[in-house]
């Protein structure tokens, strides 16, 4: 592994103490579930490793008038065992289960999925679907953003060399919302996104009819995207029957600009994320657009 | 490179080691503490062959820093049990052959510890998806699935 200086920050204002006074040439070390690899395969540029696993402000998951906060250095796992969450942010949930294997489930971090800006991150696109912001801190200030507007390209971030996320929030799932998270892999566990969606759809009052509908994709883009002409189409129609459903399922082919790399072809991935949302779509329509019990 | 003073539990005996931080726990267990049952396989979290419980859950020591480890509490394969005194889980794998080559047995057996910890009574699908960290090349998992469903049964009839 790559020699570097280790810091460790124990409180948070350690943490924003030490990432101002190293200025960009630091790389901020949550549970190192990818951080650890990239070392090891000498893929880090910064000289300093900031450890800031520590920090207990960090870290855990409250609710507060109907917003739920799940603090960066919140695992997988404890997102996965905390109460309700199954039912108030069911496509985070749907999402993190599907990360990795019960060991990195375990070690990984939302925060450092979301960090980490990999357009195949598998939270990613259920934090945009379930309108998340995120908040950044320095020494000088904090700032609030959409989750959307965080990322700027594979691995990249608005996030200033000073600034570290200290809180992911986003409101909790109501009665009239479903949604789900789809993720296509080479294999089940351990498998690195070939294509991901998540949707979020607000129920109208009329019978197969949105009043609000999120849609996003991964591993299709240099980011992970929303499909706003795919979102469209859900509000604008009378969702009723397989037809149109597959009808607005094949927007998705002009939402998406993946790449051919080692895990699929260009190709692939455009029909998969036609295929992963219809058949998200699929099976919430067959039940009624009611949430699977 | 400087080294860091960590201290920590391994199998319930405290440990205070200098270490330098760009080492792993597998690092520390298999070269500063001679433990080698853990096994580095891909070093990259893939195949959970270095699988060890820490703080209490499932972890890939291959992936966490030496420093990363100060202050914890590690339980290895060799805290599970040893010959004189097999963990059932141990005697399970056993019984039902489910070793051939060995090198993901102690991994698997950390994982398939962790899962009847967290339950006791798991249907195969629950045991297939607790595993699924864990790759074994030789036994194409039956005979393992089928000692993990013994191991609940030795755990349950010992409470």
């Amino acid at each position: 592994m790559k020699e570097f200086n280790y810091l460790r920050a124990d409180t948070l204002s350690e943490a924003l103490e030490m990432l101002e006074e190293f200025q960009g040439n630091v790389k901020v070390l949550a549970a190192g579930t990818d951080l650890v690899v990239r070392l090891k395969g000498d893929m880090v540029k910064e000289e300093n490793i900031l450890d800031i696993s520590r920090i207990k402000e960090l870290k855990g998951i409250f609710t507060e008038n109907g917003i739920i906060h799940i603090l960066p250095l919140t695992t997988h796992t404890e997102i996965l065992e905390y109460p309700d969450m199954k039912t108030a942010a069911q496509i985070l949930y749907d999402a993190c289960k599907s990360v990795g294997s019960p060991q990195i489930r375990n070690r990984g971090t939302l925060g450092g999925n979301v960090a980490n800006a990999s357009p195949a991150g598998d939270t990613i696109p259920a934090l945009f679907v379930q309108e998340a912001k995120l908040k950044l801190k320095s020494k000088s200030g904090e700032r609030v953003i959409s989750v959307e507007d965080f990322f700027t390209g594979p691995g990249r971030t608005v996030l200033k060399p000073d600034e570290l996320l200290v809180d992911i929030y986003f409101p909790a799932m109501s009665d009239d919302e479903v949604g789900f998270f789809k993720k296509l892999g080479q294999r089940n566990a351990l498998a690195i996104s070939v294509v991901s969606v998540a949707a979020k759809l607000k129920k109208s009052t009329e019978p197969n009819k949105f009043d609000k509908a999120f849609v996003a994709f991964g591993s299709v883009a240099p980011t992970v995207i929303r499909g706003n002409r795919v979102e469209n189409a859900l509000m604008d129609s009378v969702v009723d029957s397989r037809e149109k459903i597959r009808y607005i399922a094949q927007l998705a082919w002009r939402e998406v600009s993946p790449i051919s790399d080692v895990r699929a072809s260009l190709k692939y991935r455009q029909d998969m994320s036609i295929n992963l949302l219809y058949e998200g779509l699929l099976e919430l329509y067959k039940n009624g657009w009611n949430r699977r019990s | 490179m400087k080294e860091i003073e960590i201290s920590l539990t391994v199998n319930n005996k405290p440990y205070k080691l200098s270490v330098p931080a760009n080492i792993t726990l597998l690092d520390v267990l298999r070269e500063k503490l001679k433990l080698t049952g853990t096994k580095e396989g891909c070093g990259k979290g893939e195949c959970g062959a270095c699988t060890v419980m820490f703080n209490g859950r499932s972890a890939n020591s291959c992936l966490i820093l030496a420093p990363q480890a100060d202050g914890a509490e590690v339980i290895t394969i060799e805290g599970l049990g040893n010959l004189e005194n097999m963990h059932p889980i141990q005697e399970a794998f056993v019984e039902e052959g489910a070793i051939q080559c060995g090198f993901c047995t102690p991994g698997m057996e950390m994982s398939s510890f962790y899962l009847l910890t967290k339950n006791p009574n798991p249907t195969e699908e629950e045991i297939r998806e607790g595993i699924s960290g864990n790759l074994c090349r030789c036994t194409g998992y039956m005979k393992i699935i089928k000692a993990i469903e013994k191991a609940s049964q030795k755990l349950n009839e010992k409470h």
